[in-house]
């Protein structure tokens, strides 16, 4: 593997030095829960695909999804699916239909929006799938709080 | 003065259009997938039987492929903006791996909704 081309350099470095506060943070959140659900993604196409293709398999590729972590990892794909659809109509809108809005201050009050209303969007669902991970993995737990199991 | 000045689409200018209404669409679309499946049915309770009473229902299947369709291509073209962002030397064979790998991916999937899950065979 070649060193990073300068190109990519300064890219990444610019990440890091460029003071573009709340739009910057907006566009780099939504890369990262874009490219976070993208690679969700081809792994689900493809096991998903199993069901015709090789029929048996299909419940050892489920059973990945029910590991603990795994979904941890789905609770965080719950919050980049939402938070990326948000931030995505907040940019779709300002630049189809109000492009003259894109201002600093207008920019950075509607990233704050964006995110506000995604973690009030998420957190029933993630609450609600944080429970059923608990139920299944971890009923222990769940009874010794007195949350049923 | 301002002058306004008609520019012919190119296949760029195109897509960040397309980019912003596949993204619009997605929002239902992709939404209501996850709560369903994720949230309110749970991977707990999805094994082969399930996908294939979904994919008996003609809905269901035209759904998804329409959520195949959108999401992957979306994705795929996010992902093919970022990647030649950050590799500009490589732009082309970047864009063509990309394209293969969603052709490829976008049809396996494709088939399989199309011809159903095979539970008997399980």
């Amino acid at each position: 593997m070649a060193a990073p081309s300068s190109a990519t350099r300064t890219t990444l470095t610019g990440y890091a030095l460029y003071k573009g506060r709340e739009g910057q943070y907006a566009f780099m959140l939504h890369r990262l829960t874009g490219l976070g659900t993208l690679l969700f993604l081809i792994i689900h196409i493809l096991d998903t695909s199993t069901v015709y293709f090789f029929p048996s398999l299909y419940e050892e590729a489920i059973a990945i999804y029910r590991h603990p972590l795994f979904m941890m990892g789905e609770i965080a794909l719950v919050f980049s699916v939402i938070y990326h659809g948000v931030n995505g109509l907040r940019i779709a809108i300002l630049d189809l239909w109000a492009p003259s809005k894109w201002t600093i201050n207008f920019s950075r009050n509607t990233v704050r929006g964006t995110l506000f209303l995604s973690l009030i969007l998420w957190a029933p669902a993630g609450a609600w799938m944080f429970y059923t991970m608990l139920q299944h993995s971890f009923p222990d737990i769940l009874r010794s709080i007195g949350l049923g199991g | 003065m301002t002058v306004r000045t008609e520019l012919q689409p190119t296949f760029e200018t195109v897509a960040w259009r397309w980019m912003r209404y596949s993204g619009i669409l997605l929002i239902p679309l992709a939404w209501i997938h996850v709560l369903i499946q994720d949230v309110l049915v749970g991977v707990h309770r999805i094994d082969i039987d399930y996908v294939a009473m979904r994919w008996a229902n003609i809905g269901w299947q035209v759904y998804d492929i329409l959520l195949l369709a959108f999401a992957f291509a979306h994705g795929m073209y996010g992902l093919r903006q970022v990647a030649v962002e950050h590799f500009p030397k490589a732009r082309r064979w970047l864009s063509v791996v990309i394209f293969l790998l969603w052709i490829v991916v976008s049809i396996i999937g494709a088939v399989a909704i199309i011809a159903g899950a095979r539970p008997e065979l399980a």
